[in-house]
């Protein structure tokens, strides 16, 4: 397949408007201009978008949300946050098209009648907010956006905020929060964001990736985009694959290719001499797959089916050198982490979870333990926090223990009884500043 | 109204309630750790959630309206025990369990919510988290924090946001690590601060003055109303053993909901004092003790000789005081009444509504004086009122006006024959020609009507001490010793209920029934306080 949406990439002066526009850029959205709000929409649905942010739900669904008859004003917010370990795509996408991402921007904007546009970018990505203002700033000189762009009578501002360095802002409701200047705590839902988002307004979340799609399916049509893939998995997905591979990088590829053409095909496969043992297909949130699943098809409905979740498309691969008990305590590390500290399952659970994994990394692993991980990754999921996750550390967790539980049993079996050593102190918890009592 | 059935009892309630009231008023009890009326819902603690029919996941009772026809299973689900359970695993897992140690204890959700949902052990092995330098620090001049018992509930951030409004408190760091502090790290010096004291659910926030004064199980508490200002808060008074250790809010939507400021909070030390304590006579420059019915015989005698009565009540006084005063002397012994009022500093209270009340008002009870037709005045009217003449004075409660407190008083009060009721020594105390013991209000019964005009009703928590009595008592005794026509009245009940049939403003009222004490029974403590 050519490239779709990383067609740009290789093309040289990628980023600046004139060779955006040599290359058709803004056709789709001058197209948009002429069409009404709900054609678009209309389009976007027929087309089977499904978003690319992780959770893959329809996007022209998620838009028909809005309440139809709200006086407004509505948001738009293109989730740049990007944090999922394993998962560089968008970044991929501004550094190559930031012209791409605008466009969609614009798009998804006037499909949902929003005026203004938030871009919220992860506070490390200084360098791909730049770019990204950069293409703003042109676009809007050029008339592309700002008042009355190209004549019509739509106006559409685009912000673009970066975020502080907080995986959590990246799920959609802490998001909001971050935007509107608080502490990035998910929301509860309902009402969701599309009822009452950002500044209390109906708001849409999509994904650069959806986002970049879109200027595409408008200049080839609905029909063009859902030929590519499956049936209900439709268009072309950037897979980020890292790891024990040879080449790792981001690969473009319609959506239902194997897991075995990615990694085999594209990125060369696995490092010499060593051989598959497992992958993450969607980011580190995804539950693991091991070596014999390498056949299951990357889209949506069979990673659900083989009891897994394509997510972001983060392929992590690990080879047989990996000791997946050191893979998991570092995940649980990462979780512990990021957990917000708002609800009690995930922000205790998390932690926990960390601690003994450390303990049998320590060598003082005891039965039970595994017992004990499971038991927490179940009530830290499915329903019993706010936002995901609690499900995003407990689906790898379990998996792992669950799928290559000989590692851990063995590494407990050879656990000493010597005294444990104490906790080791984290980052953010060592001695606090101003408090002599 | 929706219809919902709830552990299987089927009721009806208001739309748009949530699903922790629709069971209260079911009569199940759902257990919360964040949840509280009066603050907004955010459902991070968990430990409420439930099982509703046709619903795949758990959902959390405090932010699910009801809707009609609903299915809900609290603690009749093998789910929701498991996963409450779990919940409470989690909150003690890295809690410090010091509860023999804790000033909470006893009046502690995490230790009422373990024995009812938690499991007997732990499967907790690991180093628990602790905060080096928060386990016991001064937040602020009233509030003591322990981080290592926190469970993470956001109240009293809440609090600080949505109540008292100054916004002091936040969470710092995250994750596991999250903790509490003030926002630039200052004192917490909020009105309001030891209400965050009351509505935090453990003993991580705890009040400096009452803590380790006594374990919460020996308290009793009585309804009473706060006496600080005009806004007439309703109030516990938590005492034993004759002691007052604390007043802690009572709740009221339409006066105080479930908060009180520090200044009516720390009052309750104030009603420890007792200086007077028994019946005195100014004999040859020197008080000496009196017996009570000697004392009453003569002042009888003394109110019923007297050419000219003046009587300087105070807005401190229960409306059965007042009344009485009003109609013993001021009737057929002609007195002249006033009381004084003055302006004292700025109280603000939140309703339930969240509107804010405020009061300049330094007394409980000013409109309830000016309901029964007294006359009220200011520092210059009470001066112009004490310059004028009389035979004898009665001074009711010393403390009505600080002009009393003045030379210039004390100098007027020196001529003829000055009657103190008292609690405390007072400049006018040493100059009184007969000093009578009145107790605190912690050891009264009666009625203050609010600057909003609620009658509300206190109650005594304990008995006079030695041979103080209620100035109402007092005052029905002395009304057998006068020569008037006998006000055949036992108690304050017995004083209200012919307030009732003489008194236009007071028409149509219960005693048993006013505002605030119809709930006597054991306090809700689920809100904290």
């Amino acid at each position: 397949m050519d490239s779709i949406l990383l067609r740009a990439r290789g093309t040289p002066d990628s980023q600046s408007l004139t060779t955006y526009l040599a290359a058709g850029g803004y056709n789709a959205w001058e197209k948009v201009l002429q069409m009404t709000p709900e054609a678009v929409m209309n389009e976007v649905t027929l087309s089977e978008l499904r978003g690319r942010g992780g959770a893959g739900f329809p996007t022209g669904r998620k838009w028909s949300f809005i309440p139809k008859d709200h006086p407004g004003p509505r948001y738009l917010v293109c989730n740049a946050d990007e944090s999922e370990p394993g998962t560089f795509k968008d970044r991929e996408l501004i550094e190559h098209d930031p012209h791409l991402v605008v466009e969609g921007i614009a798009i998804a904007a006037y499909a949902i009648k929003a005026a203004t546009a938030y871009v919220y970018i992860r506070g490390e990505f200084g360098r791909w907010a730049t770019i990204l203002g950069k293409a703003i700033a042109d676009a809007k000189k050029k008339g592309y956006l700002g008042k009355g762009i190209l004549g019509s009578g739509y106006n559409l501002e685009i912000v673009v905020h970066r975020g502080a360095g907080a995986y959590i802002c990246g799920e959609e409701t802490a998001l909001i929060e971050s935007i509107e200047g608080k502490r990035g705590f998910p929301r509860l839902k309902p009402p969701f964001p599309a009822i009452a988002g950002l500044f209390g307004k109906p708001t849409i979340v999509n994904n650069v990736e959806t986002l970049a799609c879109l200027p595409h399916i408008i200049n080839r049509g609905a029909k063009w985009f859902a030929s590519i893939g499956r049936p209900r998995n439709t268009g072309p997905k950037l897979f980020c694959v890292s790891g024990h591979v040879q080449r790792p990088g981001v690969v473009e590829l319609p959506l239902g290719v194997s897991f075995r053409e990615i990694i085999f095909d594209h990125c060369g496969g696995i490092r010499d001499g060593h051989t598959l043992k497992a992958f993450f297909p969607g980011g580190s949130s995804a539950p693991i797959m091991t070596a014999d699943q390498v056949d299951v098809r990357a889209d949506f409905d069979a990673c659900a089916e083989a009891g897994s979740m394509l997510g972001s498309g983060g392929v992590i691969v690990l080879d047989d050198s990996v000791d997946i008990v050191e893979a998991a305590a570092n995940l649980a590390r990462f979780y512990a982490h990021e957990s917000c500290g708002q609800c009690t399952p995930c922000r205790e659970g998390a932690d926990w979870a960390m601690d003994i994994l450390e303990r049998i990394l320590a060598g003082h692993g005891r039965e039970g333990d595994l017992d004990q991980i499971l038991r927490i990754c179940t009530y830290a999921s499915n329903g019993m926090t706010i936002c995901p996750l609690g499900d995003a550390f407990s689906m790898p967790l379990s998996s792992m223990v669950k799928k290559l539980s000989g590692e851990f049993e063995r590494r407990i079996a050879a656990a000493s009884r010597l005294p444990q050593k104490k906790k080791p102190v984290l980052p953010w918890s060592g001695p606090l500043p101003g408090f002599g009592q | 109204m929706p219809k919902l059935t709830i552990d299987g009892r089927v009721i009806e309630v208001a739309e748009g309630t949530n699903l922790i009231e629709a069971a209260r008023q079911a009569g199940v009890a759902i257990p919360y750790f964040c949840y509280h009326p009066y603050l907004s819902v955010v459902g991070q603690c968990r430990i409420c959630l439930i099982e509703i029919d046709k619903q795949p996941r758990l959902a959390v009772a405090c932010a699910t309206p009801v809707a009609d026809g609903m299915v809900v299973r609290s603690e009749t689900s093998d789910r929701v025990r498991e996963a409450r359970k779990a919940v409470m695993e989690f909150l003690l897992a890295n809690h410090p369990l010091d509860c023999p140690v804790c000033d909470q204890a006893g009046e502690c959700l995490l230790q009422d919510h373990s024995f009812d949902h938690g499991l007997d052990t732990s499967h907790m092995l690991e180093t628990r988290r602790t905060f080096a330098g928060l386990e016991r620090r001064m937040l602020g001049p009233h509030i003591v924090q322990n981080q290592n018992r926190c469970i993470h509930c956001s109240r009293c951030i809440r609090f600080t946001q949505e109540i008292s409004e100054t916004a002091q408190l936040t969470y710092k760091a995250r994750g596991n690590g999250v903790y509490v502090d003030t926002y630039d790290g200052t004192p917490f010096d909020d009105p309001m601060s030891g209400c965050t004291a009351d509505v935090c659910p453990v003993g991580a926030l705890t009040v400096k003055e009452f803590r380790f004064r006594k374990r919460t199980w020996k308290l009793r508490s009585v309804p009473s109303v706060c006496p600080g200002c005009s806004i007439g808060c309703n109030v516990w008074i938590d005492h034993h053993e004759k002691v007052v250790y604390r007043l802690s809010p009572r709740e009221n939507a339409a006066v105080n909901a479930t908060w009180i400021c520090d200044y009516g909070r720390f009052l309750a030390e104030s009603l420890n004092r007792h200086e007077v304590l028994r019946p005195q006579r100014q004999i040859d420059g020197q008080l000496q003790p009196v017996d009570w019915a000697d004392a009453l015989a003569s002042l009888g005698e003394v109110l019923d000789t007297a050419s000219s009565l003046r009587v300087v009540a105070s807005a401190n006084l229960s409306n059965e005081e007042l009344f009485l005063v009003k109609t013993l002397l001021g009737g057929a012994r002609r007195a002249d009444i006033v009381v004084p009022v003055w302006t004292g500093e700025q109280r603000r209270m939140k309703n339930g509504s969240g509107a804010w009340l405020q009061s300049l008002d330094a007394h409980p009870n000013a409109a309830g004086a000016r309901r029964l037709g007294l006359r009220l005045v200011d520092h210059g009217g009470l001066a112009r009122f004490l310059y004028g003449a009389a035979d004898v004075t009665v001074i009711l409660d010393p403390l009505a006006h600080p002009f009393l407190e003045t030379d210039e008083a004390t100098q007027l009060l020196r001529v003829g024959t000055t009657i103190v009721f008292a609690r405390l020594e007072h400049p006018v105390t040493r100059l009184a020609s007969w000093l009578l013991p009145t107790p605190s209000l912690a050891c009264n019964e009666g009625t203050f009507i609010s600057q909003t005009g609620a009658v509300q009703r206190f109650a005594a928590a304990l008995a006079p001490p030695q041979q103080s009595r209620p100035l109402w008592s007092i005052l029905m005794a002395l009304g057998g010793e006068l020569a008037t026509e006998e006000l055949p009245l036992r108690s304050p009940a017995e004083v209200f209920a012919h307030l009732v049939q003489t008194e236009k403003g007071f028409a149509g009222l219960d005693w048993e029934t006013l505002a605030g004490t119809t709930d006597t029974a054991q306090r809700e403590r689920y809100h904290g306080g």
